[in-house]
C-alpha cells in the first residue's frame, strides 16, 4: 500500500520540479519564496555603490567609503583571451577596489523583509586581480566576501541592528592564507556633520577579524590571472534569532554554532531593513575585481 | 523589455592634480555614454582640457578624441558624449603644476 501525499507534499514536490527544470534556478536550492534573482543579464538588478554617509560636505564622508566607485556589468573581458564571460550569459557584475593595498569597494542591494523567517543567500562569484603582469598573482587579492545589514521592525521588542560578515580571506601581506572569516567588531560611530541627525562607522576595517572553525578552503584559483571559474556560496540566517544557520561554499559546509555578527543598538530610521553587499579588498598595489554572476536571495514565508 | 541604462559614479569628491584620471568602467553594453565633471569646489590654477580615453583592455589607454574644458567655477560642469567605444571607458586631465579641481565625476551609459 502506497501512502497518499500531502497536499503540502504535493506542493512542495511540484516547487522543486519546477525549480529543477528550470536552468536558470536549477543550480539555486531556494527556500519556497524567492526574494530576488539576480544573473546580471537584465541590467544591475539593484547592486548599487554602497556611498557613505556625509551631512552638509562630502568630505564628512569616511576615507572607507569614499573609495567606492559603482559597480560595473562586466563580460570579464581580458587582454590575453577576450571575454570570459559569465556562467550562462555574457555578463557578471564587477566590484573593482582601487590599485592600492587595502583599497576596498562594495556593492549593496538595499530591500526591506516582510516576515522574520529563514532566509537563504546564494550565489556563484569568482575573484582575480587586475592582469598587469605575466604572473599567477594568485596573493593579490587580499578577501573577498558579502555582509548583511538587518535591523528588526519598529513593533518587534528586540530589534537591534544586525550585521553578519564573512569574507575570504585569500591573502594577507603576501601570504597565501585561503580561509573563511567573520566580524564582530565594528568601529565606533561616528557623528557626521554638525547634527546628531547621521552617524557612520566603518564596519569593514581590517581589524576584529575571527577565522570560522576549520575554515580553511583552497578555492579554484586556475593556473593565469585571466582564467576564472564559478564558485559556489550559499549563507542561511534566520531573521527572526537573528543567528546564522548554515554556511556552505561549494563542497564545504562549514559549522556556524561559534559564528555571530556586529551587533548594534537599533537605529531610528531602519526598521525592517533588508540589505545585501559583496566587496573586494586588495592585497597589493593592483585593482582587485570581485565578480558576482548571479544571486538568488529567498526565504520562508 | 527597457533597455538598460544606469548612471556610473566614477570619481566623487576626488582631488584631481597632475596627471589624474578617472578608474576603469567597463560598459561593452552600453551604446552611448554621456560624461559629466562636476567642480565640487572652486577650482585652484588653470584649468586643462579633460579627454576621454577608450581601451582594449582597461590597462592601456589612449585619446578617443573627445575633449572638454575642465570647469573654472565651484558647481560648474563640462561633458562629453561617446559612442562606439568598445569595452572601456575614463576620463583624463593633465593638470599643470599647482593646478587642481575636486571633481564629482559621473558616466551616464545606455544600451
Amino acid at each position: 500500500m502506497t501512502d497518499t501525499p500531502t497536499a503540502r507534499e504535493l506542493a512542495e514536490a511540484m516547487r522543486l520540479a519546477m525549480l529543477r527544470a528550470d536552468p536558470k534556478l536549477s543550480r539555486f536550492d531556494p527556500l519556497p519564496r524567492i526574494i530576488s534573482h539576480d544573473d546580471f543579464s537584465r541590467g544591475h538588478c539593484g547592486w548599487s555603490q554602497l556611498v557613505g554617509n556625509y551631512e552638509d560636505d562630502l568630505d564628512t564622508m569616511l576615507p572607507g567609503y569614499a573609495q567606492h566607485t559603482s559597480a560595473m556589468l562586466s563580460t570579464l573581458g581580458h587582454w590575453d583571451a577576450g571575454s570570459h564571460g559569465g556562467y550562462d550569459s555574457s555578463y557578471a557584475l564587477k566590484i573593482a577596489t582601487r590599485p592600492k593595498t587595502g583599497a576596498q569597494n562594495v556593492a549593496i542591494k538595499r530591500l526591506t523583509f516582510r516576515k522574520r523567517c529563514p532566509i537563504r543567500f546564494e550565489a556563484y562569484f569568482t575573484f582575480k586581480p587586475e592582469a598587469t603582469e605575466l604572473k599567477l598573482s594568485e596573493t593579490d587579492v587580499r578577501s573577498v566576501g558579502f555582509l548583511f545589514d538587518l535591523q528588526g521592525g519598529d513593533s518587534d521588542g528586540d530589534a537591534e541592528r544586525v550585521m553578519p560578515h564573512l569574507r575570504f580571506l585569500n591573502a594577507l601581506d603576501g601570504e597565501h592564507v585561503q580561509k573563511w572569516q567573520f566580524k564582530r567588531e565594528t568601529t565606533t560611530f561616528k557623528p557626521i556633520g554638525a547634527t546628531d541627525k547621521t552617524l557612520s562607522h566603518y564596519h569593514l576595517a581590517p581589524d576584529g577579524w575571527e577565522d570560522v572553525p576549520h575554515g580553511a578552503q583552497r578555492l579554484c584559483y586556475n593556473e593565469i590571472p585571466t582564467k576564472i571559474n564559478w564558485t559556489y556560496l550559499r549563507f542561511d540566517f534566520d531573521l527572526a534569532s537573528m543567528q546564522a544557520l548554515s554556511f556552505q561554499c561549494n563542497d564545504r559546509v562549514f559549522d556556524m554554532s561559534g559564528f555571530d555578527s556586529i551587533r548594534i543598538p537599533a537605529m531610528k530610521n531602519l526598521w525592517c531593513m533588508l540589505n545585501f553587499a559583496f566587496f573586494a579588498e586588495a592585497d597589493t598595489n593592483k585593482r582587485a575585481f570581485l565578480y558576482v554572476d548571479s544571486v538568488c536571495v529567498s526565504g520562508d514565508f | 523589455m527597457l533597455p538598460e541604462n544606469t548612471t556610473a559614479i566614477v570619481a566623487r569628491n576626488e582631488t584631481w592634480t597632475g596627471e589624474a584620471a578617472t578608474e576603469p568602467h567597463e560598459a561593452g553594453w552600453a551604446r552611448e555614454a554621456v560624461i559629466f565633471v562636476r567642480a565640487l569646489k572652486q577650482p585652484t590654477g588653470p584649468q586643462p582640457k579633460a579627454r576621454v580615453e577608450i581601451s582594449p583592455d582597461g590597462m592601456h589607454w589612449l585619446a578617443e578624441g573627445s575633449e572638454f574644458d575642465m570647469p573654472t567655477g565651484k558647481d560648474a560642469i563640462a561633458c562629453a558624449r561617446v559612442s562606439n567605444f568598445g569595452n572601456w571607458l575614463r576620463v583624463a586631465a593633465d593638470f599643470p603644476g599647482g593646478s587642481h579641481s575636486t571633481v564629482l565625476v559621473t558616466i551616464h551609459l545606455k544600451a
